[in-house]
Order: C-alpha cells, then structure tokens, then sequence
C-alpha cells in the first residue's frame, strides 16, 4: 500500500502533495474548519486525481499540462486557505468549477469544427465585452475592469484575451480568406492597438502588455510584411514613451520600481513588502502560517508568490517558475507537432498568453520589471482568472491532439 | 507544537515538488527519446522540397523507399495526399537489384521527371526532382 503511494509517478506525487496539505491546514486552523470544507478539499483531490488518470484514457494528446496545472492550482490553495479562509473556500469552489470547464470546453471544440471561420464574430464578442465594461464597470485598486453581476464579479479582460488568441489564429491560418481586402494585415493592427488603447483606459496595464506580447510574437513568426514588425516594435516605443509623459500612473510605476525605497510610505509600499516577505523566507521558508503574509497589500492575486517565498522558501518559487517554463516548453511542442495552421497558432498563442503573463507578474514581484497587476495564472485568487485559464488548457488540450478536418471525414466516407 | 511540525512539513513540500518537478522532466525525456531518428544512411528516400505548412493537406518530411512506393489520393497507397490534382493511383516507385524505377500510373495530370512529362518506366538517379500535382520530392539515394 504505502509503497504504490511512493512510487515515482507524478500523479502520486501530487496526491501526497494535496493530502500532506490538507492535514497541515486542518491542524493549523484547528477547530474552526467546518466538516464541509473538508469533504469538498477531499472530493476536489479525488477529482483531479481522478482527471489526471481519465486523461490519460480518453486523449491521445499531452498529458503533463494537466498534472503542472493542478500542481500549480495545489501550492496556491494551501497559500490562500492559510491566508484567508473565506477566500480558500471560494478558491475552491473556483478550481471545481474550473476542472469543469476544462471538460467542457475540451469536448465542445472538439465536436465543433467551425472556429476558423468565426473571426468576425470573435471581434463582435471582444468589442461588445469592452462596451460592457466601460457602461457596468466597476473601479478596484485604480483600474476599472470589474463587473458585477449579483453577488458574482467578473473580469471580462480574462475572456478577451483568449477571443484575441482566435482572432489572430483564424487570421493568420487562412490569409486566402482576407486577399480581397487591401491592407488586411493593418487593419488587424489596427483593431489590436483598439484593444491595447482600451485596457490602457482602464488603466489595466498589465493585460495590455499581454496582449501586446500575444500580438508581436504571432505577427513575428507569421506576418509576410516584415515592415509590419518593425511598425509595431516603433509604435510600442513611441506609445510608451508618450504613456510615460503624458499619465500619472504609468509613471509612478517606474518611479517605484526604479527606487521603491524612496517611495516606501506610498508607491511604493506593495513592492518593499514583498521583498521583504521574500527575503524573510530564506531558501526553504519560514513554515507555512509562521510568516506575516498579510502584511502585504492584495497578498491572495498579485503577491500571492512574495507569500509563497515567505512561507515555503525560494526553493518552491523557483520550482513554480519551473513548472510554468515546462507548461510553456510543452505548449510551444504541442504547436510544432500540430498539422493544422489554425491549432497551431492557437496553441502557440495560448502559451505565449501563459508565459507572458506568469513573467510580468513573477517579474514585477521579484522587482526586475516594473510591477503591473495581473493575476499568477492557476496559483492566484480569483473566479475569472482561474475559469478563463481552464479554457485556454482545455482549447490547448485539444491542440495537443491530432484534429481532422471537415473534409478529411467526408473523404474518408467515401 | 504546530511549530515543528510547519517547519518539518516545509522540507517535505519542496521535496515532493521537485520529486514532481523532475518526474515530469524525466517522463517527458522518455518521451522525446522515444521518437527514435530514423537512419537514412544507406537507403533510398523521398524528401518533400515544398515546405511543408505551404501544402493545404497532409504529408511528411520524408519517406522510405521500402521495395515499392506508391502515390495517389486513395487510402491503399503508401503516401495518401488529398490533393485534387493528384490521382487515385498516381506513380510509383520499385526498387529491381538496387535500381528504383519511377513509374507512372496512367495519372490525369501526369508525373514529372526534372521537368518532363514521364510516359514508361524510367530509372532513377540520386538528386532527381519528381513532381505530381503541386508537390515536389528530391529522390535521394547515396548507395
């Protein structure tokens, strides 16, 4: 018994994680857990536990972005729990819903096969998204991109990037389709500075530079008019030098990044104490609930890694940075290995999405770029950010399988 | 109490994750060393000269010449490309005492050897351009 649990697959491995977690966290938090939260933390360990082994039944694609996802999603619900309980019930419930999604999404993309076609559509849905947030948004830590909905509040930016990643893969993977119209490729230029210009309203600078990112590199590896990169690279320098000059907040985040010290009472708060939270770790961590995470402003989205360097040490920090540098490395196999155009930028795009993200945040954090708020992809709190990062696995998932086209089946009936 | 036992938990995390971290790695090395590189050296091959994300349907890098290879669009062939212009059984190619000879099978739009229209059977020379439909093989043997 005890010696099938310690064998070296990672499966099991992530089940002695998640259960060693839970015992700590029931003994840390003693009497005031309630049998509830118990039986959901177990039954969520049983289901991925559970996923990973279907997984590897039903798909013939890649099996390792699940298992690092949910490791992931693992070190940060210990974090959060111990931080906040309330938010690591809803945490929980988030990744239920999730791992749902990602079944979701996996068999409905499969079954449709009409994505390549729907890029107006897509631009309709991104646009529309954007109008709902400026007419219902709603302002928290100084962006406006929050709706609410009941009790429920949403970040629509986190469904826009994925309907970005579409548009310019159903671009891209079929540029016949767009011969007709002069100038195509500046048009979606276009409509991409649109999209940039807009999260800069709402002062979501982090989701910009995302996007950003998403945009250069699928132009760079696809795009037949180099000139168009070098325009791009130019606009960006010019737009960031004026964003500097011309508003208040760009500028405060370099000036706090560049000497935080100096700022310590205000801009620069957030980023001497998580600094200090790191430093205080050490290599292996103060202990998990031996720390004083909560000094830090937002600690469970933006910082929850500075909290995870306090409590678990550098060592876990830098493994998370592992597992997302072998999620991205896996992503980009997936688009090289994948025979059909439109997947292949699509897994391309979704993995750039992740690394990007996982490097501005990381990055900022750690002080070696200017800090913008942007969410841990599966490791932060937050409804959205953990649903719309389970629909970009299960469309990557998807990737990661050899897809027949419509007109393959209709030949093969033949 | 919980203390010692927060700070013995902390060392056993991080060793369960990179245990996880490097299981990962190792599968995943497994894996890649599994798709074992075929060895050209002493055998005769196809190598597709289109690049291969320019052709609107699927084919491969390379393909062996093992005693008989045939091209066409129906799924009995050795390569099966779904391309209109080519024919349900388009060319093949057989090897006789190590010669290979390239043969076309009363195909539609017919093969092209270096640039000619083929019309029997004609021998093979390493560096060869055969051409059907919009495809394009450099037949490759150093034997």
């Amino acid at each position: 018994m005890n010696k099938r649990i310690l064998t070296r697959s990672p499966r099991n491995l992530l089940f002695l994680f998640q259960a060693l977690g839970i015992i700590l966290l029931l003994i840390y938090k003693g009497k005031e857990v309630d049998r509830l939260t118990v039986g959901t933390a177990v039954g969520l360990v049983l289901v991925i536990y559970l996923s990973n082994y279907i997984l590897t039944r039903i798909t013939r694609g890649d099996h390792y972005i699940f298992l690092i996802t949910t490791m992931l999603v693992s070190i940060g619900i210990i974090m959060i729990y111990r931080i906040d309980e309330a938010l690591g019930i809803k945490q929980l419930i988030w990744i239920s819903i999730g791992i749902f999604i990602f079944f979701s999404t996996y068999f409905i993309i499969k079954k449709i096969r009409i994505w390549e076609n729907l890029t107006y559509f897509y631009l309709v849905g991104a646009y529309l998204l954007f109008i709902i947030t400026f007419v219902f948004g709603d302002r928290r830590h100084g962006a406006i991109n929050w709706i609410n909905i009941g009790q429920f509040s949403f970040q629509p930016a986190e469904i826009i990037k994925i309907l970005l990643v579409f548009i310019l893969s159903s671009y891209y993977s079929n540029k016949d389709r767009w011969k007709d119209i002069k100038y195509a490729s500046y048009y979606l230029m276009g409509i991409v500075y649109s999209f940039i210009l807009l999260l800069f309203l709402q002062k979501d600078l982090g989701t910009a530079l995302v996007f950003y990112a998403i945009f250069l590199a699928i132009q760079f590896i696809y795009e037949e008019d180099r000139k168009l990169i070098l325009l791009n690279i130019g606009l960006f320098l010019i737009f960031g030098l004026l964003g500097y000059t011309l508003f208040d907040h760009v500028k405060i985040r370099f000036q706090s990044w560049l000497n935080p010290w100096k700022y310590i009472e205000r801009q620069g708060y957030q980023i001497t104490q998580s600094l200090f939270a790191i430093a205080e770790g050490g290599f292996f961590g103060k202990g998990l609930g031996l720390g004083h995470p909560d000094f830090i402003p937002v600690v469970y989205t933006d910082f929850i890694f500075s909290a995870i360097c306090e409590e678990m040490g550098i060592f876990t920090g830098i493994g998370i940075i592992m597992l997302f540098m072998i999620f991205v490395y896996r992503g980009f196999k997936i688009a090289i290995s994948q025979g059909n155009k439109f997947y292949r930028i699509l897994a391309l795009g979704i993995s750039i999405l992740f690394g990007v993200q996982s490097f501005i945040i990381l990055g900022g954090v750690i002080k070696m770029i200017p800090l913008t708020g942007l969410t841990l992809p599966f490791v932060s709190y937050g409804g959205s950010s953990i649903l719309s990062s389970f629909i970009a696995l299960g469309i990557l998932q998807i990737c990661s399988e050899e897809i027949k086209t419509k007109e393959d089946l209709d030949e093969a009936r033949d | 109490m919980y203390n010692i036992l927060a700070i013995l938990f902390k060392y056993i995390f991080i060793i369960i994750i990179y245990l996880f971290i490097f299981s990962i790695i190792r599968l995943i090395y497994l894996d890649i060393k599994g798709m074992e590189v075929i060895s050209f050296d002493d055998r005769a091959y196809l190598k597709l000269i289109n690049r291969k994300d320019s052709l609107p349907f699927k084919i491969e890098e390379y393909y062996i010449i093992d005693e008989v290879l045939s091209l066409g669009r129906h799924a009995d062939n050795h390569i099966v490309v779904k391309d209109p212009y080519i024919s349900k059984e388009h060319f093949q190619i057989v090897e006789d005492e190590n010669e290979y000879y390239l043969e076309d099978l009363d195909s539609a739009n017919g093969t092209y050897l270096n640039g000619d229209k083929i019309y029997d059977i004609v021998k093979l020379q390493d560096g060869d351009i055969i051409k059907a439909g919009q495809i394009e093989f450099l037949f490759v043997n150093r034997k």
